[in-house]
C-alpha cells in the first residue's frame, strides 16, 4: 500500500464525503426542523442534478443559470412536498411510521419518473475549474473536487451562520426546539416547517449537481445517496444538522480507505454496512448529545 | 428466626446527571405484608421503583429478592421470578379486548415455541386453552366479566387500574409493585382499590405501595417516608403523621 | 349449511375454476399474486403486528429465488433441494442480521433494514459467480408435482396457491395463538408487554425470521415460474412493493394482504400500454394510501361496513 494510494483514497473520501455532508445537512435540517426522516432526500439531488443537466445539454443556458435553476428546483420540491403532504399528515397527528412511509413512497415515485422520463443513462455535468487536475505526490486531484471541496466548506459555515445570525435561522432553530414556544412569540411555526423543507431540497439539489460532474447521475443514484446522507447525519449527531459535515467527511473517508485492498464495486457495501453499525453502537453520532435512540 | 424479607433494600443510591436522586435508602419488605412508600414529588420513589423492577441499574447499593442480590435481570426475567409492578398511568393494551388484556398476563405462564402455534400443534391449542380459561377466572373475580369483550380503549380510569392490577395478578407474582395506583381515580374507585389491596395481601401476596394518597396508605402497617432520596421516618401512619421531621417536610411545622 | 360456509365453499369452487377459464396471460398474473402473497404476509406480520417497517424482503425473496436457480441449474439437484437451503440461508440471515439491527426502533430500523436490503442488492451484482450477475441465471426448470409437470401457469397456480394458503394458515395461527397475543401486546404498548415478562427482543427477532422464511419460499416459487432470473428482480423497488401490500391492503387482515397482492400484480397489467409506468403509479400509492387511508383498504372497507351496518340498525 503506498503513500500516494492512501492519499488518493483521501481527496476521494473527502471529495465523496462533502457531498454525502451535503444531502446529510439537508436531511438533518429537515428532521430537526420537522422530526420527519426524509427518505427521498438522495432525489433532491437527483432532480437538482438532472434539472442543470437537461437545461445546459437540451436547452442550451449558460452552466451557472443551470446550477442555479437546478438548487432552486430542489428548494421548491422541497416546499412542494411540505405544502402538499407533511403540512396535511402533520395536522393529522400522522406518525412517525406514517411520515417514513410517505417519503419512501415519495422516493419511488420520484426515482421511477425519472427512469420513466430521463431513461436509464447516466450524465454528465461539465467540471468547474475545467478538466484539469491537480498531482500532489503521485495522487490525483481534479479541479473540480477542489471546487466541490470549497463550496461544501461554504455552504457549511454559511449554514452555520444561517442559524446562528439570522433572524430566520434563529426562528426554525426555535420552531423546531419548542413549536409551541416558538408560536407565541408569533413565530409562524407552518412556515418555518416548510423554509426547513426548502433548505433541505437546496441542500440536496446542490449536493447532486456538485457531484454529477465526477459520478453520472441516474435514477438509481437517489436512494445511494439518501442512505449515505442518512450516515453522515447521524454520525455526526442527527440533532445537529452542521455534524453531517463532519459525518459526511468522516464517512467518505472510511468508504475510500476501506476499498483500498478490494474493488470500488464495494464501496457502497461499506458506506451502507456503516450506517447500520453506527447507528447500532452510536446512535447519537460522534458530535451529537446523547438524545432520543432513534425511533 | 426472623424470616428472611421477600424484598430487602440496603444502601440503594442513584443520581441522574450529577443531582443525587436516591441516597442510601435500606429498607425490607417483608414476606406477606404490605409497606408503603411515601413522600413528595421528587422525592425519589418512582426512581426506586424503576430500580427494583428492574429498568435502571442503581449506582450504590443492593437490591435482594429472596434473599438473592439483583444485579444483571432483565425486567423479564425478575418478572418470571414473581417481581411484577404496575404503572402510574395504567398501560393497557388499548386495541386489544379487557379479556385479551388479562389473557397476556397468562402468557408468562406457560412456554409455547413460535414453531408450535405456528402449526397450531395440540400443545399450542392446549395452552391457549388454559390461558383463555385462567383469564376468564381472573376476570370473574375482578368483577370485569360485563367488560370482557370491550376493547380496552373504552374503560374508564379506575376500570384500568383494576385491569391492570388482574392482569399483573394472573400471572401469579409473589410481590406486587403498585405505583401510585389511586391516580386519576375517584373517591368511590379509590375505595374499591383499597379493598383490593386487602384482599389480595389477605391471600398472600406481598405488597409495595407507593403513594401520595395517605387515606390509601392506611392499608399498609409498615410505612416509610421518603425525602430527597432519604427515608426520613418509618412506622404505621398514625406515627407518620406525628413524627416531627414528615411534619416539618410537609406541612412546614 | 351456514352462509359462511356456502360463501367458502362457493370460493373454494372459483378458486379451483379460475386458472381454467381465463386467458393464460391473466392465469400468470395470478400465479405472480399468490407468489406476493406469501412475500407480503411477513411484511404484514411485521407491520401489523410489530410495527416495523421491513424494506429488506427483496433480500431473502432473492436468496430463495438464486437458492433454486443455482441448485437446480447449476448443480442439478431436486428442486425440494433448492427450496429448503434457500430457506435455511434465509432464516440464518434473518437469524444473525436481525438480532443486532432489531434493537433499533423506529425509523433508525426502517433505514436499517433498506440499508440492508441495498446491501443485498449490490452483492447479488458484484457476485456474479454465484448470481450471474445482471446476466442472471436462465434454464430453472418448472416443477412436478407427482410427475404431474406443472409448466403451464393454470397448473403452476394450484402449487402456488396451496402454497399461499398454507402460509395464510400458518400466519393466521401465529396470530390467534399465545404467540400472537405477545405480538399484540408488543404492538400496543411494549412498557406493559415488557413488565409482563414478554423479551421483546427475541419475539421481533423470531418473527423477522419467518418474514424471511416466507420471502425466500416466495422466492423459490418465483424463480421456477419465471425460469430466468437476475439482480433487475431483487432490488430495494422490490421491496417496497412487496412493502406496498400489507399497507395498500391493511396489514393485519390477510384477506387485505391478497388485496394488495392482487393490487401489485394487476395493476401494471392494466396500465402496461402506458410502458413502464407502472412504479410510478406503485410510488404515488403508497403516497395515497399513507396520507389518506392510513389502515389500508381493509380499514377502510371496515369502516365502511360499520357506517352501513349503523345506518341500516337505524333505518332499519
Amino acid at each position: 500500500m503506498t503513500f500516494s494510494l492512501v492519499l488518493q483514497a483521501i481527496f476521494a473520501g473527502v471529495t465523496n464525503g462533502i457531498v454525502y455532508a451535503l444531502v446529510g445537512m439537508g436531511l438533518s435540517a429537515i428532521f430537526k426542523g420537522s422530526r420527519v426522516i426524509n427518505a427521498m432526500q438522495g432525489e433532491f439531488a437527483v432532480i437538482g442534478a438532472m434539472t442543470t443537466v437537461l437545461l445546459l445539454s437540451n436547452a442550451g443556458w449558460p452552466y451557472a443559470a443551470a446550477i442555479a435553476a437546478g438548487a432552486l428546483t430542489g428548494a421548491l420540491l422541497g416546499a412542494f412536498i411540505e405544502v402538499a403532504f407533511v403540512r396535511h399528515m402533520a395536522r393529522k397527528n400522522a406518525s412517525e411510521d406514517s411520515f417514513l412511509l410517505l417519503t419512501i413512497g415519495l422516493a419511488l415515485t420520484l426515482s421511477a419518473s425519472i427512469l420513466y422520463f430521463v431513461g436509464r443513462d447516466g450524465h454528465l455535468l461539465p467540471p468547474l475549474g475545467g478538466e484539469g487536475v491537480l498531482l500532489v505526490l503521485d495522487a490525483v486531484i481534479q479541479f473540480h473536487a477542489l471546487w466541490l471541496i470549497a463550496i461544501g466548506i461554504a455552504a457549511t459555515l454559511l449554514l452555520r451562520a444561517f442559524y446562528h445570525r439570522t433572524t430566520l435561522g434563529l426562528s426554525m432553530m426555535a420552531a423546531s426546539i419548542d413549536a409551541d414556544g416558538a408560536a407565541t412569540t408569533g413565530i409562524d411555526v407552518g412556515r418555518m416547517r416548510t423554509y426547513t423543507f426548502v433548505l433541505g431540497g437546496l441542500l440536496g439539489a446542490l449536493g447532486g449537481i456538485l457531484v454529477t460532474p465526477l459520478v453520472a447521475v441516474d435514477y438509481t443514484l437517489g436512494l445511494n445517496l439518501t442512505l449515505k446522507g442518512f450516515a453522515a447525519a447521524v454520525l455526526g449527531g442527527l440533532t445537529n444538522p452542521l455534524g453531517a459535515a463532519v459525518g459526511g467527511i468522516t464517512l467518505g473517508l472510511v468508504e475510500s480507505l476501506a476499498i483500498i485492498g478490494i474493488s470500488s464495486s464495494y464501496k457502497d457495501v461499506v458506506a451502507f454496512s456503516v450506517l447500520i453499525v453506527i447507528m447500532i453502537l452510536m446512535p447519537q453520532g460522534i458530535l451529537g448529545r446523547a438524545g432520543r435512540r432513534g425511533g | 428466626m426472623v424470616a428472611e424479607p421477600l424484598l430487602a433494600l440496603r444502601e440503594v443510591g442513584h443520581s441522574f446527571g450529577g443531582l443525587a436522586v436516591l441516597r442510601s435508602v435500606t429498607f425490607d419488605v417483608p414476606t406477606g405484608e404490605i409497606v408503603g412508600l411515601i413522600g413528595p414529588n421528587g422525592s425519589g420513589k418512582t426512581t426506586l421503583f424503576n430500580i427494583v423492577s428492574g429498568y435502571i441499574r442503581p449506582m450504590m447499593g443492593t437490591v435482594s429478592y429472596r434473599g438473592t442480590p439483583l444485579v444483571r435481570e432483565s425486567i423479564q426475567q425478575r418478572g418470571r421470578a414473581g417481581l411484577v409492578r404496575t404503572f402510574q398511568t395504567p398501560q393497557v393494551f388499548e386495541q386489544m379486548t379487557v379479556l385479551e388484556n388479562v389473557m397476556v398476563g397468562c402468557t408468562k405462564l406457560t412456554r409455547t415455541t413460535m414453531l408450535q402455534d405456528l402449526l397450531r400443534t395440540p400443545a399450542a391449542r392446549g395452552q391457549m386453552r388454559e390461558i383463555r380459561a385462567r383469564a376468564e377466572a381472573a376476570c370473574e373475580r375482578f368483577q370485569l366479566g360485563a367488560l370482557r369483550d370491550l376493547p380496552a380503549a373504552s374503560l374508564t380510569a379506575g376500570q384500568r387500574r383494576i385491569l391492570e392490577i388482574a392482569r399483573a395478578v394472573v400471572g401469579e407474582p409473589h410481590l406486587l409493585l403498585l405505583d401510585e395506583p389511586s391516580s386519576g381515580l375517584n373517591v368511590n374507585e379509590i375505595e374499591s382499590l383499597r379493598d383490593w389491596i386487602v384482599r389480595l395481601n389477605e391471600e398472600g401476596m406481598t405488597i409495595l405501595l407507593v403513594s401520595h394518597d395517605m387515606g390509601l396508605m392506611t392499608v399498609a402497617p409498615t410505612v416509610h417516608t421518603l425525602y430527597f432520596g432519604e427515608i426520613i421516618a418509618s412506622g404505621d401512619m398514625a406515627a407518620i403523621q406525628r413524627d416531627a421531621r414528615v411534619r416539618e417536610v410537609y406541612l412546614g411545622v | 349449511m351456514k352462509p359462511s360456509l356456502l360463501w367458502l365453499a362457493v370460493g373454494l369452487v372459483v378458486w379451483a375454476v379460475l386458472p381454467l377459464v381465463v386467458p393464460r396471460n391473466v392465469a400468470d398474473l395470478l400465479v405472480f399474486t399468490g407468489i406476493y402473497t406469501i412475500a407480503g404476509l411477513g411484511i404484514g406480520l411485521l407491520l401489523g403486528h410489530c410495527g416495523i417497517v421491513n424494506l429488506a424482503q427483496a433480500t431473502f425473496y432473492g436468496i430463495g429465488a438464486y437458492a433454486s436457480a443455482y441448485c437446480t441449474v447449476m448443480m442439478g439437484l431436486p428442486s425440494l433441494v433448492g427450496f429448503v437451503v434457500g430457506a435455511v440461508i434465509a432464516m440464518v440471515l434473518a437469524y444473525v442480521i436481525g438480532r443486532p439491527i432489531l434493537r433499533l426502533t423506529g425509523y433508525f430500523l426502517a433505514l436499517a433494514t433498506l440499508a440492508l436490503g441495498a446491501i443485498a442488492s449490490a452483492l447479488f451484482f458484484e457476485w456474479d459467480w454465484l448470481t450471474g450477475g445482471t446476466l442472471g441465471i436462465g434454464g430453472i426448470p418448472k416443477l412436478e408435482l407427482f410427475g404431474f409437470a406443472l409448466d403451464r401457469p393454470s397448473r403452476y397456480y394450484f402449487l402456488v396457491w396451496i402454497v399461499a394458503f398454507a402460509c395464510m394458515a400458518t400466519a393466521r395461527n401465529l396470530v390467534d395463538s399465545r404467540t400472537g397475543l405477545m405480538l399484540r401486546a408488543m404492538r400496543d404498548s411494549s412498557t406493559a408487554a415488557a413488565a409482563l415478562s414478554i423479551d421483546l427482543q427475541s419475539l421481533r427477532t423470531r418473527i423477522f425470521v419467518v418474514c424471511a422464511l416466507f420471502g425466500a419460499i416466495a422466492g423459490s416459487l418465483f424463480a421456477h415460474h419465471v425460469s430466468f432470473v437476475s439482480t433487475q428482480s431483487f432490488t430495494v423497488d422490490r421491496s417496497i412493493n412487496f412493502l406496498l401490500i400489507p399497507v395498500i391492503g391493511g396489514a393485519t387482515s390477510i384477506p387485505g394482504i391478497v388485496a394488495g397482492a392482487l393490487f401489485i400484480t394487476f395493476l401494471p397489467e392494466f396500465l402496461s400500454k402506458l410502458g413502464d409506468i407502472h412504479q410510478i403509479l406503485f410510488g404515488l400509492a403508497l403516497v395515497g394510501i399513507v396520507v389518506l387511508l392510513p389502515d389500508g383498504l381493509m380499514g377502510a372497507l371496515g369502516r365502511l361496513r360499520l357506517r352501513l351496518m349503523q345506518r341500516g340498525g337505524h333505518g332499519g
